[in-house]
């Protein structure tokens, strides 16, 4: 299983030291809506969770991946 | 092996790659109801690994109309070679989609007849306004009707109508060399990952196809790119013991080989029969084997379940001689490009081998598990061509006649004898809608035997067969081996006052040269003349990197050279001399 930022920054193909909690699309230019898309695919794929609409559109920032990823029993040390 | 490349490593190789100065060019545009992002990045990547160079435009989301009706608009400006149309059925459709049965029957069909009518308008326009050759997608058929049960009952149903739009779709396209309908429903339903995304990507992105879709879908529409690339391979190099057959021909003996009708056998039986339909379209077969010539030979010679026999390879490189250096006298022999094989050869050393040392081949990597062998020709891409002319069709055996006709020729110490027992037959034809295809196919890709190397369009072809001025004919030979097909073409550019001929064209596959067929053509262009009461023959020699077998055609032929412009030799015909050259060949006026 992959690290959260490191999945984060191989996505957006993006340096990982600079991804922090508050990293959103408006500080991150490589996080356009199809890398956004892509985040919540691949993000499905190596947690091994299904996101719903609803929690996939209330996402802002990283932090809140992490705390959906925690809603899924994601342990807190691949979420980072 | 390398791990498949998933979407966001497609987008990131996009990223990285550049043009290599010989890689062709290839501009293609992409037209959508929805979104396909991705798609035409993971094409250019894949493009790419095939040294072709995609320059792309992705018309902007949803609005194709716009695009195809405003003559100013991105798509033209483009200048596209190959267009891609991508229509969902549902905003298509629109209302008549979820409501069919609002309508009536009457209603429903006259709608399928309208929505036919805007497809081909667009088509039309599409085709008025580039040069393109355009690629549509099936429109896909749904599972779901309120009707359940009783849909496929319903007259001009939602189904039904669909599929009569598809339908309809693939006549108008079908003999139109430029528009071709792409397959959706049969991809949809043979992919194994599902290639239509995931309703909550669908309802946030209106991304139809998911991203292993549309990694899928770049691959078939590679399909497309090869033969507008030149990039179309033409023969098969095969391996005997473990990829023709299962086992070791030299250890398990003839008897004990896994080949035929049997579970084990199953699966080279299969893929046999898919080489065998490959061969029957064209494509040349060639052996590439490490084995004891005899040993080999039996087998395909005598074993019961053999499908593939002697007469069906062009070139037999059975030895046990380092198979790269049997690949380079397998191009030498067929006189055909490296870079035109494909080899197949289960063992990874032998295809690393090759990868290494001949790196123009293309090897394609066999699974270990034979029941996945029939697969792997399926999937096989780079035959594709736009036309199939009957040529292309008999390709396969034309080279295996060509072998014989070595065969004979090394028994024959002179050369004349030799030309003579081949008993060649020359046919010089009008050209007609039948062959413009051909002639068409012929200006563009021959190149040795070419005076003027002047490459046409269908549509240019087209227009000089219409023009009274001009003068198009096809040459076909045979001999006593087999039908060499059309492999000549003339063009000739009469002038207003009726004086003087101009040779526009004369060129000849280089498969005929060395018959004295080129001769016997431009003997036989020249009584023409003279009977038509021509006083002058004008030619010209514009010469190429490739064209130096023409360079002293003309006078060899007793053309004089008359002008001389920036390394384009003008020679005329004098009349008052005799036409020299020993003739071997029969000339005839086609018959028909």
């Amino acid at each position: 299983m992959e690290k959260l930022t490191q999945l984060i920054a191989r996505i957006l193909n993006i340096d990982e030291n600079s991804i922090h909690d508050a990293s959103s699309p408006e500080t991150i230019s490589e996080w356009d809506s199809l890398n956004g898309i892509l985040l919540v695919i691949e993000l499905e794929k190596n947690f091994n969770v299904k996101f719903t609409m609803d929690e996939v559109m209330a996402v802002k920032n990283v932090s809140d991946i992490k705390a959906a990823l925690k809603r899924y029993d994601v342990k807190a040390e691949v979420i980072g | 092996m390398m791990e498949k490349a998933n979407f966001s490593d497609y987008l990131n190789m996009n990223k990285g790659i550049k043009r290599d100065s010989p890689m062709p060019e290839i501009k293609v545009a992409f037209l959508s109801n929805f979104t396909i992002n991705g798609l035409p990045e993971i094409l250019k990547v894949k493009s790419h690994q095939e040294s072709i160079w995609i320059d792309y435009y992705n018309a902007p989301y949803n609005q194709y109309i716009q695009e195809i009706l405003n003559p100013a608009s991105g798509l033209y400006k483009k200048e596209p070679d190959l267009i891609f149309l991508l229509l969902d059925v549902e905003p298509f459709l629109g209302e008549f989609f979820f409501f069919p049965y609002r309508y009536s029957i009457e209603q429903r069909k006259d709608l399928v007849k309208e929505k036919i009518k805007e497809i081909e308008d667009f088509l039309t326009i599409l085709q008025e306004r580039s040069k393109a050759k355009i690629v549509i997608n099936e429109f896909l058929v749904p599972a779901y009707s309120s009707r359940g049960i009783l849909e496929s009952k319903q007259e001009y149903g939602l189904t039904e109508s669909i599929h009569k739009i598809n339908e309809q779709l693939r006549d108008i396209c079908k003999n139109n060399g430029r528009l071709f309908t792409f397959p959706l429903n049969s991809f949809c339903s043979h992919q194994k990952s599902n290639p239509l995304s995931e309703p909550k990507i669908y309802y946030l992105t209106d991304m139809k196809f998911s991203t292993d879709g549309l990694i899928d879908l770049a691959s078939e529409y590679l399909s497309y790119i090869y033969p507008l690339a030149s990039k179309s391979k033409k023969c098969l190099v095969l391996d005997l013991d473990n990829t023709l057959w299962g086992g070791v021909v030299g250890e398990d003996g003839p008897e004990g080989l896994k080949l035929g009708p049997d579970k084990e056998g199953r699966p080279f039986l299969d893929f046999q029969k898919l080489l065998l339909d490959l061969f029957e379209r064209g494509i040349i077969l060639a052996i590439n084997s490490k084995n004891n010539y005899e040993d080999a030979m039996e087998v395909i010679r005598n074993h019961k379940y053999m499908l593939l026999r002697e007469d069906h390879f062009a070139c037999i490189k059975i030895n046990w001689q380092d198979k790269a250096t049997n690949m380079k006298e397998i191009a030498k022999e067929l006189e055909i490009g490296l870079d035109s094989l494909v080899f197949l050869d289960d063992d990874s050393t032998n295809q690393a081998l090759i990868r290494e040392l001949v790196p123009e081949v293309t090897v394609i990597d066999l699974p270990k598990d034979v029941s996945l062998y029939p697969s792997i020709i399926k999937n096989l891409k780079f035959f594709n061509l736009f036309h199939i002319t009957p040529e292309d069709v008999k390709r396969g055996k034309m080279y295996v006649d060509q072998k014989k006709r070595s065969l004979l020729e090394s028994e024959m110490k002179d050369l004349n004898t030799f030309i003579k027992q081949l008993q060649v037959k020359v046919m010089v034809r009008s050209a007609d809608e039948s062959t413009l295809d051909r002639i068409t196919q012929l200006t563009q890709k021959t190149n040795q035997f070419n005076l003027t190397t002047k490459r046409y369009q269908e549509e240019e072809i087209y227009e000089l067969f219409k023009s009274a001025d001009h003068l198009i004919k096809s040459i076909t030979v045979e001999d006593k081996f087999g039908d060499y097909g059309t492999t000549g073409v003339v063009i000739v550019k009469k002038d207003a006052d009726k004086r003087c001929w101009h040779i526009d064209t004369f060129l000849l596959s280089c498969r005929v040269l060395g018959k004295t067929v080129e001769f016997a053509l431009m003997e036989d262009l020249i009584k023409r003349a003279k009977m038509e009461g021509i006083e002058n023959i004008k030619g010209h020699f514009i010469p190429t990197k490739k064209n130096k077998p023409a360079e002293n055609f003309l006078e060899e032929c007793g053309f004089v050279l008359s002008k001389e412009d920036d390394q384009i030799k003008e020679y005329t015909f004098d009349f008052s001399k005799e036409f020299k050259t020993r003739i071997l060949v029969d000339v005839e006026e086609w018959k028909s």
